[in-house]
């Protein structure tokens, strides 16, 4: 009796133990899943179950001064397809066949770059336009996916294109304005996150948490898009003529600092772009504001304004010429190795007496000469929005290497290094009442609900008095209007300006044969309204700045100052009957 | 012994069916739980037709963006200048030649009307700063 009661106890805890523990092992199983590996499975889960996709954020449009837009986004679809929905070879076929006649591909070679692609998303068309992407969307191909993307557009063609630069896929700018104001322009992409089927469709009604994209500023330019195309051709026109390798031609506002033109050629061409191809890297440069080069005679306005404004000379100082002058054992002559005998300052100017700059450098000094090439704003970037900006070199006397001939080379414009954009706000400077100016590309920003906000006028410094940029206006006038034919002179309007005719220097070496022919100069002037540079690299019929880069700015000024309803100065008036 | 042909008649008529004796409370009480039960099931049906109504608004907003900024891209495209100067040259048009300035005693045509937003904003002067001490004047009872 008593050993049937013990087997009858071991009947129930024997199994009562091995269940107990078979549940201590589910138990402890469970705690694992649940609670220890607890994130490791819920992030596993939420991979294989939640989809997520990026919208990027439309990119705010670039328009010239007038609203005219040099580039814009429209919407486009971005078109995808999941693998797992292709496995299935007649739905792949079908699917094929219904996508690649809408996004002009070969159902085949469509259908073995998505099976063999290895991934689970494989993209197979970009900026699919809009029509075509809805009517896919409502077909619905099995495994195919449209997102939303925008592509640019430039209504304008190949107009201000270097100007303007280029973005990258991932809505990051490269180049030009789309890389000097990404920030504005990109706005905020959105996401969407969604719950998704073994094909890896979205679940309808599953869980979809969105975050709108906010579109990007629009930004006014500064750029008057006549005034720019005039110059790129004229430009274009000049350097065929000249035959130059190429040039740059900036058109500025002297009173604002607003940059109303800038070409460069060779530069980037939206209708031509294709950056594997050698060189075309090369042309997502600006040379206007990151390139140096020594602009030579023009240098001479600097060097004759801070002599003014120190009051070491006036319009009417006289110097004689010997045509040369020895410093050390260099002896610098003029640039067409004459000899001038007397001259007041304004004809030092008007011919260009490199032995007359190298006096008045003198007069100055170093330390204050540079701290008036500082003051031009020739050390530092002139501040515009566009990216890689050069701050200009000259040697100091602290440098190594520095010797007296650079002071008197520097007063003639060798041996200097500046921008096209420093030299033409510098100029600006001299003829604007002596203020410096920060160079703008950029008027006005507008916000996506419309909301505009307008940039002003930036006074850097003030390098010199507005009495020395009164008496810098008369004395540049007489350069361009002197006594003989001046083929600078503009037919109706009274302008100032300089040439320089500048020798390329060599790496390692003295100075190429190769030159630099430029003009600047302003006009009217009793009201400056624009100040025009142009530059010439190497033009191989070897004529100087004023035969050369004189002409195109007298053919700008008369155009750009008619455009802008200046009345003309020196025109024939007829009276009205 | 004719036959009537009442297949259901007599039979109902023949077993009594009683009918329950509900109370009228119990009746409203079931139809209150019922109603209350059915309610947020209607009320999930509106908001999931409402949410898909919104998607459909939010699909057609967009459809309209997009087609707004197709738009503006052509109106772009036709007025810019390379195709002003085709269509002025297949016009017959031509730049000028030497161009006659006309003096005239009347002043010249106003401005064309520049669009708001192109127009440079109102500055807000800024207000003159009131003079510290006129705070404390301010709490002085002085008679006015």
């Amino acid at each position: 009796m008593a050993n049937q009661r013990v087997l009858g106890t071991r009947r129930i805890w024997l199994p009562g133990v091995v269940m107990g523990l078979l549940a201590a092992v589910i138990v402890a199983r469970l705690v694992e899943l649940q609670v220890i590996e607890h994130e490791r499975y819920a992030q596993q889960a939420r991979e294989e179950l939640q989809g997520s996709s990026t919208e990027l954020a439309r990119r705010g449009a670039i328009v010239d001064r007038n609203g005219h837009a040099f580039a814009t986004s429209v919407d486009t679809w971005d078109i995808y397809v999941n693998v797992q929905a292709w496995t299935d070879p007649d739905a792949a076929d079908r699917a094929a066949n219904e996508l690649a006649p809408a996004i002009g591909r070969d159902p085949g070679e469509l259908k073995h770059e998505v099976l063999e692609s290895g991934l689970i998303d494989t993209i197979v068309a970009r900026g699919v336009d809009y029509e075509t992407g809805r009517d896919l969307i409502d077909e619905h191909p099995p495994g195919v996916i449209a997102l939303p993307n925008t592509t640019r557009v430039h209504p304008e063609g190949d107009l201000a294109a270097g100007l303007i630069g280029i973005f990258g896929m991932d809505n990051v700018g490269l180049s030009g304005i789309e890389a000097g104001l990404n920030d504005e322009l990109h706005g905020q992409p959105g996401q969407a996150i969604f719950e998704r089927d073994t094909a890896g469709e979205p679940i309808p009604f599953g869980q979809y948490v969105a975050t709108e994209s906010i579109p990007g500023k629009d930004i006014v330019l500064t750029i008057d898009r006549y005034l720019q195309r005039l110059a790129e051709q004229t430009l274009a026109e000049a350097i065929e003529r000249h035959e130059a390798a190429g040039g740059t031609v900036v058109m500025m506002e002297p009173d604002t600092g607003e940059v109303l033109a800038m070409a460069n050629e060779p530069s980037l061409k939206f209708s031509n772009l294709n950056l594997l191809e050698p060189g075309q890297v090369e042309l997502m440069r600006n040379p206007a504001v990151t390139d140096m080069y020594e602009p030579g005679s023009v240098m001479k306005v600097i060097t004759a304004a801070a002599a003014l404004d120190a009051g070491m000379i006036n319009p009417d100082t006289t110097y004689t010429d010997t045509g040369s002058v020895d410093i050390y054992d260099v002896s610098i002559r003029n640039w067409d190795y004459r000899t001038y005998g007397e001259e007041t300052m304004t004809g030092v100017l008007q011919h260009s007496i490199n032995t007359a700059s190298v006096f008045m450098a003198d007069l100055l000094g170093a330390d204050r000469f540079h701290s008036y090439l500082d003051a031009f704003g020739f050390s530092e970037p002139t501040g515009s929005e566009l990216p890689g900006e050069a701050s200009g070199f000259f040697r100091r006397p602290d440098d190594p290497g520095w010797s007296p001939v650079d002071l008197a080379t520097q007063s003639f414009g060798q041996g200097i290094n500046v921008t096209p954009l420093q030299m033409t706000s510098a100029f600006a400077a001299t003829i604007n009442g002596g203020k410096l100016l920060q160079s703008r590309f950029v008027k006005a920003h507008v916000n996506p609900n419309g909301e505009r906000e307008d940039a002003r006028p930036n006074v850097i410094g003030e390098p010199i008095s507005e009495q020395t940029s009164a008496t810098m206006r008369r004395m540049l006038e007489d350069v361009v209007h002197p006594d003989w034919h001046s083929v600078a002179e503009p037919q109706y309007y009274r302008a100032g300006g300089k040439s320089g005719t500048a020798n390329i220097p060599v790496p390692g070496e003295e100075y190429d044969d190769a030159q630099v022919a430029s003009y600047i100069g302003f006009a009217p002037v009793d009201d400056p309204k624009i100040v025009i540079l142009v530059k010439l690299d190497d033009n191989a019929d070897r004529l100087t700045g004023t035969q050369a880069a004189g002409p195109v700015f007298a053919e700008l000024v008369d155009a750009s100052l008619s455009y802008l309803n200046v009345p003309p100065d020196a025109a024939q008036y007829t009276e009205a009957r | 012994m004719a036959t009537i042909n009442r297949p259901w008649g007599g039979a109902g008529r023949g077993i009594p069916f009683p009918l329950p004796r509900v109370n009228g409370w119990v009746l409203a009480s079931v139809l209150v739980l019922g109603l209350g039960a059915a309610l947020p099931v209607l009320q999930n049906s509106i908001a999931t037709s409402r949410g898909f109504d919104s998607q459909l608004m939010d699909a057609r907003q967009a459809q309209l963006r997009s087609e707004i900024g197709l738009l503006e891209a052509d109106v772009a495209r036709l007025t810019a200048l390379d195709r002003i100067e085709e269509r002025a040259t297949a016009l017959g048009l031509g730049p000028a030649d030497d161009p006659i300035y006309i003096s005239v005693d009347e002043p010249g045509p106003a401005p064309a009307n520049i669009p708001a937003e192109h127009l440079p904003g109102d500055v807000p002067s800024p207000d003159e700063p009131a003079p510290w001490w006129q705070s404390l004047v301010s709490r002085v009872p002085l008679p006015r």
